[in-house]
This record gives structure tokens, C-alpha cells and sequence, in this order.
């Protein structure tokens, strides 16, 4: 792929020790003068699962945006695969980095879904076989292949949100972004989501979502980054971000651990953010 | 009381009903749950109960829907708004966009029905207490949070006076300040003593609020029944729903044979 | 002939500096070339090209360019210019709820004063809303920074989108605008519509005079017409 000249494969060559993502002091001041971010230090290595979590208005969404170049800092640095972001187009960054929206009736416009898919690609300069072994791979891995040919209008909501990702998916980047994946899908949407995420970190790319949902974060991913105010006030594993000295934090950001976290702390049993967790600590202290 | 009997729909310009001969009742003073998988139907139950189906969107519709013991069929789109009134999950959707303050906004809907100014006055300044939002009644409904909105456009419902309020997924959109502030409006109103159906994927707001809880599945309801035993049932799951986090939690200890909630000391 | 530029460019000269003072020339301009643009340059095109005369200017192909058809133009501009500032100054200058209360309460139907508020409402929401397709579409490769030719094919993927996503949210509006009861027939009592003074009242009588001294003044012919 063209687009992606310079910029690695998942662990290959010469970006394999650079971090796949890497923000120093990212500050953000939007044009009315919002203190979006006011001086953010993250380093996502590659093939890491990272969840950001926070309120509306604490920075998410801005921080997300500058890793594919759609924001530029007003002071810090962006770098991405190793290299810095300054100057380089949104576009040729969409090769690297992934960004699948949580509104999918702020994207859908093309008349079937196999068409909506290979926009992606397309635009990355894939044509031909490649781009049908894609959008095909794509449309696979969220459970849309046999509605390849429908109306996206004609899919439920639920579905079209599968089919945001799918689009982004069929792009085949390293670094692969989901925006409030969960919100507004069901039991099964909400599963499927979770398969996505771990078939691709199975593959090595570095998937980082933006949720409100405890339960699919505590879940799937092995690192939560909890922000407020424009900055990072947790970091770690789900058990340290979700243990009860962390409650103070997370409260202050209207967040609540979930509830295996809950109980599991109540009973003294240490850190369990998963309903597994909690089950396994309690037959182990069961004996 | 609200009435659905037999239900059955088929929207406008589609060749296949939606809803399957469904039976539902929501009595004054009962908040009851509505559950299942995305397209199950629910929407499209809150769409007939509140009349605007097939009313103002067409498609046809076999079966009775009653209020208040009479059939809605004949009822013009306002008579019934005075009796029954909806609410979607997008805020900004509901926002009328002609009004400068939220007290503006909550009045609108006295006001349309032609109500003299004092008894509009009365009733947005009612709506806003029982929501406790007074404090928002001079900001501009455009620049407010998610939660906040959805407050306000549950509050404009309430000034409507209608006794029956239908949710349509209150707090799909919001993040978890938001879902707090619309789960502790809802205790609200749930005491003013209207009829309340709210439609929710989040289970657990529906937990210790609901009397009742509706499961639907492929346009039927499927499971009807007292919140609690319903939340617990262990074919939630098969029908697309998350039971609350609580219920998940106590079956996942019985399965292996661990004590359960209460016994743990977990309070009720 | 200077003299048919002389009234509407005084206008012009009125107009701008009331929104000067109002601080709101720049938007005054902008708004101002918005509406005339279209209408601008077929008006050029048609009276420079096809205008008869006798002083000719230059010959363009079929066409003789004539000073009499540049000066024809030239006032017919300046007279939309004219108009469009004072229209432009009117938008500007008149707060739409305030307005759209006043014609309500002065017998104007609730459903159309509804329409005519909402309009205003609507444009910054779609402008919102073409911002957030345009990110979504950009991180999917589509390239807005690039050449003319790629910023083109562009246009599709972020306008369809905006389209369609309004008509779908156009029901869901409709129907909870239906339950709250707009469009309901009858009068409405309002909470508020802007106070009239006296002054003001004097104001608007005394234009309308003038208004109709104006056109009685042309069509009584003592006002010398374009040539």
C-alpha cells in the first residue's frame, strides 16, 4: 500500500521498538479557547489494549483525534509508529491509524454495505483482488458478510455500528481506534464488539477504545487510562484502576468501578473488575 | 391506564408487521420495564402505545390500543398528547430549537395547547420541580449536557400533563453522569404517580425501579412479569438482554455453589 | 448618469455604517455577497455582453461591449447591493424569536411562525453536523488537504451523509415536535413578545409614508428612470 510508505507494519522493521503511539506534554486549546487538553505524557506500546474512560468533556475525544492528525496540538508532540505527526495529512495517516466514529449515520452514504467498506481501502489506493479479500475480511470478522448487498439503512442500528467498524477494519491498519464502540448495542452487538477487539490483538495491532462502559473495558482490555479535566489521573491494569483506592479518583470523575469490583473489595478480597475475577477469588478464599 | 391488545403493526411501505399480537398494559401509577434485543420491537411498541403509530407515521396497525378504557382510533395527535406522551433517546432531537431559555423550552408545550398564560407558567414551573432542575431554567437548551437535555426534554413532556409516559431509551446516548442524572429523575417521577414505560438496555436502572418488566422478542412479548423474577430469568440472555449486573453476579456464585449476595453480606 | 448611483450608493453608505457601529460590518459584507453573488454575475454577464449603445468599448467574438451596457450594470449592481445590505442589516440586526413572536401576536399562524424560527435554528446544526461527517470520513482516507480535483470528489461523502442523516432524524423530530403539540390549530397565548414603544411605533409610520411618497413620487414619473 502506497499510503503506508514509511510507516511499519505491526512489529516489523525498524519502528518495532518505537511505541505505537507516544504523546509528549499534548497540550489542545480549541479556537474559543477551551483547555481541551492541558498536558498529556501516554506511550502505547504496539499490540497493547488500551481503554480511555472519563466524562464527556474531560478530553477523550480530543486526545483520540490527534492520533490520526484530524486535531494538531497546540503545544507538545504527536508521534505515531515513531514518527511525528506534524505536517503529515490526515489521509496518509489514515493508513496507520484507524479511527471508527460512534455515529454511523455520520459516515453511511453509499447504497450497499459492500460499497460502504471499500471506501476505506479505496481510498488507500487498494484496487482489484486485494481490495475484495478486504472488504470480505472486514465484513467476516463483524458478522456482516451475508449482508453484504443490503441498504445500510436497511440494517438496524446495531448492525450499522458494526458496519462503522467493519469500514475502518477493511483498512487494515496497525493501530486501530473505536469510539463508544458499546453504546447503543445490544447483548450480542456488545459481544461481537468484544470478539473484534481480541481478534485483533491477536493479529498485533494496537487497539485503543473510548467507553463508558465499565464492564466492556474491565473486560477486554489490559489497560485503562482514566482522564478529567483535560488530563490523565489513572493508569494501570483494571485491577489497579478500579481497586478501592482508586474509587476517590474515580469518583471525582463521575465514574463508578463496576460492580464485581464492588463487592469483591466489600469482602476483602482484593481487586476483581470482572465477574470471573471475583467468582475465582471467592473459590479461592473458599479453599 | 394504557392498553395494548393484540397488537399488531406493519410499517409504512414494508411487507412484513413488526409486532406480532402484542398484549400490554400499563396502569396508572405502574412503571414497568421494557427489554430485548436491538429491532425486538420495542421502539416500535412505545410508537403504537403512544398513538403516533399509525397515526402520524401510517403503516398498518391490527388490534386495539385503549387509554383510559377507549380506543385512541379517533383521537386526534393532540387530544392523545394530553393523555400519553413519548420520549427518544436523542436530546437534541427533542429540542425544539425555538426557544432561548429551558423554562421557554418546558413551557412550549402548555402554550401550543393554546393553555391561558398562567396555567402555561404553572405547569413549566411544575415540570422543572419535579425534575429538580430549576436551576437550569435560565440556560440556553442548546449549550447543556447530554443528561441535562434529556431532563429537559422529559420535563417538557411532563408540562404536557399527560398521565402515561413512554421512555424510548432515555440514556442510549449519555455518558454516566448523564445515565445518573436521568436514573435519579426517574425515581422522580415514578412518584408523581404517572404511568411510566421506559424502554432501556441498561438493565440495571431498571433494577429496584421497575413494578413490572416486559421482555420483547421478534415483535412478542415474550416474558411479562414482576421486575425482580424477570430480571432474574435465566433466558434474558437468549433474548439479547444483559440481566442486571447483580442478578449475573448472584447466578455466577450459585453456579459454583459459592454463598450468594445477601449471604455474602451484599445488601439487597 | 452618475446621478442613478448616487441615491443607492448613499443607502450603501447608511447601511454599512450602522453596522459598523453595531460592530457587525464584516458579517454585514459577507452575508451581503452571499445574496447578491448569484444574481451579480448574471446581470453582468447579461447587460455587458447583449446591452445595445452606441459607445462601443470593445468587441468580444459576436459581442460589442458598449459603455452604455457596463453603466447599466454597474447601476443595477449597485442598487442590489442596496437592497442586500439592508436585508443583511435587518438579519443582523433582529433577533428571529423576538421577531417571529411579534408577527405571532399580531395574527401571523403559530405553524408558520414555528417554520419561519426554525429555519434560522436549523443552518448552524447542519453545519455541526457536516463537521463531524467530514472527521469521520477524513479518518477513512478521504482527503480534503490535496488537490482541487481529490477536495471534488469529496464532496459526495460529505454531503450525502448530511442529507440523509437529516431526513432519517426528520421523523424522529416531527414526532416529538407532534407531542408536544405544535401544529395544533388555534391561537396560542403567549409568555412574551417584544415590548412596542412609541418611538418605535412613530418610526415604522413614517417609513411606511415615506415608502409610499416613494412610489408615488416614480410612478407620477419625477424621478428620472434608468436609461
Amino acid at each position: 500500500m502506497t499510503a503506508a510508505a514509511g510507516f511499519g507494519a505491526p512489529g516489523a522493521g525498524t519502528s518495532a521498538a518505537a511505541p505505537a503511539i507516544e504523546l509528549e506534554s499534548l497540550v489542545h486549546v480549541y479556537p474559543e479557547g477551551t483547555r481541551a487538553l492541558v498536558g498529556v505524557d501516554l506511550r502505547v506500546a504496539a499490540g497493547e489494549a488500551v481503554a480511555i474512560i472519563g466524562q464527556n468533556g474531560s478530553g477523550k475525544s480530543t486526545l483520540v483525534r490527534h492520533l490520526n492528525g484530524l486535531l494538531r496540538p497546540t503545544e507538545g508532540v504527536v508521534r505515531v509508529d515513531g514518527r511525528d505527526t506534524e505536517g503529515i495529512r490526515v489521509a496518509r495517516l489514515a493508513a496507520v491509524v484507524g479511527l471508527a466514529f460512534q455515529d454511523p449515520d455520520r459516515q453511511i452514504f453509499a447504497g450497499r454495505v459492500r460499497t460502504e467498506v471499500a471506501f476505506g481501502p479505496r481510498n488507500l489506493g487498494v484496487r482489484g483482488p486485494a481490495l475484495d479479500r478486504a472488504v470480505a475480511d472486514a465484513l467476516a470478522a463483524v458478522g456482516l458478510a451475508d449482508a453484504a448487498d443490503a441498504n445500510p439503512y436497511d440494517l438496524g442500528y446495531s448492525r450499522r455500528k458494526l458496519l462503522a467498524i467493519a469500514s475502518v477494519l477493511a483498512m487494515r491498519t496497525p493501530i486501530v481506534i473505536l469510539d463508544e464502540p458499546t453504546t447503543g448495542q445490544d447483548l450480542r452487538g456488545a459481544a461481537r464488539v468484544q470478539a473484534i477487539v481480541r481478534g485483533l490483538l491477536a493479529e498485533g495491532r494496537t487497539v485503543l477504545a473510548v467507553s463508558h462502559d465499565m464492564r466492556f473495558v474491565a473486560e477486554t482490555f489490559r489497560r485503562v487510562v482514566v482522564m478529567r479535566e483535560g488530563r490523565i489521573v489513572l493508569d494501570g491494569t483494571p485491577e489497579q484502576v478500579f481497586a478501592e483506592t482508586a474509587w476517590p479518583v474515580l469518583a471525582s470523575t463521575h465514574l463508578e468501578a463496576p460492580l464485581p469490583a464492588r463487592v469483591g473489595a466489600r469482602l476483602g478480597l482484593g481487586s476483581t473488575p470482572t465477574e470471573a475475577a471475583l467468582v475465582e477469588a471467592l473459590v479461592t478464599a473458599r479453599g | 391506564m394504557l392498553e395494548l391488545r393484540g397488537a399488531t403493526y406493519r410499517y409504512a411501505g414494508y411487507a412484513r408487521p413488526v409486532l406480532h399480537g402484542v398484549d400490554l398494559a400499563l396502569r396508572d401509577g405502574e412503571i414497568v420495564g421494557l427489554v430485548g434485543g436491538n429491532d425486538a420491537g420495542k421502539s416500535t411498541i412505545c410508537l403504537v402505545a403512544s398513538g403516533l403509530a399509525p397515526l402520524s407515521i401510517g403503516g398498518e396497525l391490527r388490534g386495539e390500543v385503549l387509554i383510559d378504557g377507549a380506543p385512541m382510533a379517533g383521537l386526534s395527535v393532540h387530544a392523545l398528547a394530553q393523555r400519553v406522551v413519548i420520549g427518544f433517546q436523542n436530546p437534541a432531537t427533542q429540542r425544539s430549537g425555538v426557544a432561548a431559555t429551558v423554562f421557554e423550552e418546558v413551557a412550549l408545550g402548555p402554550m401550543n395547547l393554546g393553555l391561558p398564560v398562567a396555567e402555561t407558567l404553572a405547569r413549566a414551573r411544575r415540570a422543572l420541580a419535579t425534575l429538580r432542575i430549576e436551576h437550569l431554567a435560565d440556560r440556553d437548551p442548546a449549550r447543556l449536557s447530554g443528561g441535562q437535555g434529556q431532563l429537559v426534554a422529559i420535563a417538557s413532556l411532563l408540562a404536557m400533563g399527560a398521565r402515561h409516559v413512554l421512555l424510548d431509551e432515555p440514556t442510549a446516548q449519555l455518558d454516566p453522569e448523564g445515565s445518573n442524572l436521568v436514573a435519579a429523575a426517574l425515581r422522580d417521577l415514578a412518584a408523581t404517580g404517572a404511568a411510566l414505560l421506559i424502554v432501556e438496555h441498561r438493565t440495571d436502572l431498571l433494577d429496584g425501579l421497575c413494578d413490572r418488566v416486559a421482555v420483547v422478542d421478534g415483535g412478542r412479548v415474550v416474558l411479562d412479569g414482576p421486575a425482580a423474577a424477570t430480571l432474574e430469568d435465566p433466558r434474558l440472555e437468549s433474548w439479547g438482554v444483559l440481566a442486571p449486573a447483580r442478578g449475573r453476579l448472584a447466578r455466577a456464585l450459585a453456579a459454583r455453589d459459592l454463598p450468594g449476595m445477601a449471604a455474602l453480606g451484599w445488601p439487597a | 448618469m452618475a446621478g442613478g448611483y448616487l441615491v443607492p450608493l448613499a443607502l450603501v453608505a447608511i447601511v454599512l455604517a450602522s453596522a459598523a457601529a453595531g460592530r457587525a460590518l464584516r458579517q454585514l459584507l459577507w452575508i451581503s455577497l452571499l445574496l447578491t453573488f448569484p444574481i451579480a454575475v448574471s446581470v453582468i454577464l447579461v447587460s455587458v455582453l447583449t446591452r445595445p449603445g452606441d459607445t462601443v468599448l470593445l468587441v468580444l467574438g459576436p459581442f460589442d461591449i458598449t459603455l452604455e451596457g457596463v453603466d447599466f450594470a454597474g447601476q443595477t449592481l449597485v442598487r442590489l447591493f442596496a437592497i442586500s445590505t439592508a436585508i443583511g442589516l435587518f438579519t443582523l440586526t433582529t433577533d428571529p424569536r423576538a421577531f417571529v413572536f411579534d408577527l405571532e401576536r399580531r395574527g401571523l399562524s403559530p405553524r408558520l411562525a414555528f417554520v419561519a424560527a426554525a429555519t434560522i435554528e436549523a443552518v448552524p446544526a447542519m453545519v455541526a453536523r457536516a463537521g463531524v461527517i467530514a472527521a469521520a470520513q477524513r479518518s477513512r482516507g478521504l482527503d480534503t488537504e490535496g488537490s482541487l480535483r481529490a477536495r471534488l470528489r469529496g464532496v459526495l461523502p460529505i454531503v450525502a451523509p448530511v442529507l440523509l442523516s437529516s431526513l432519517t432524524e426528520v421523523e424522529e423530530r416531527s414526532l416529538a415536535l407532534e407531542v408536544r403539540g405544535f401544529g395544533r390549530p388555534g391561537r396560542r397565548h403567549l409568555l412574551w413578545w417584544p415590548p412596542d414603544r412609541p418611538v418605535e411605533r412613530l418610526v415604522r409610520w413614517l417609513l411606511v409614508a415615506a415608502l409610499a411618497a416613494l412610489v408615488g413620487v416614480r410612478v407620477f414619473g419625477a424621478w428620472p428612470p434608468i436609461p
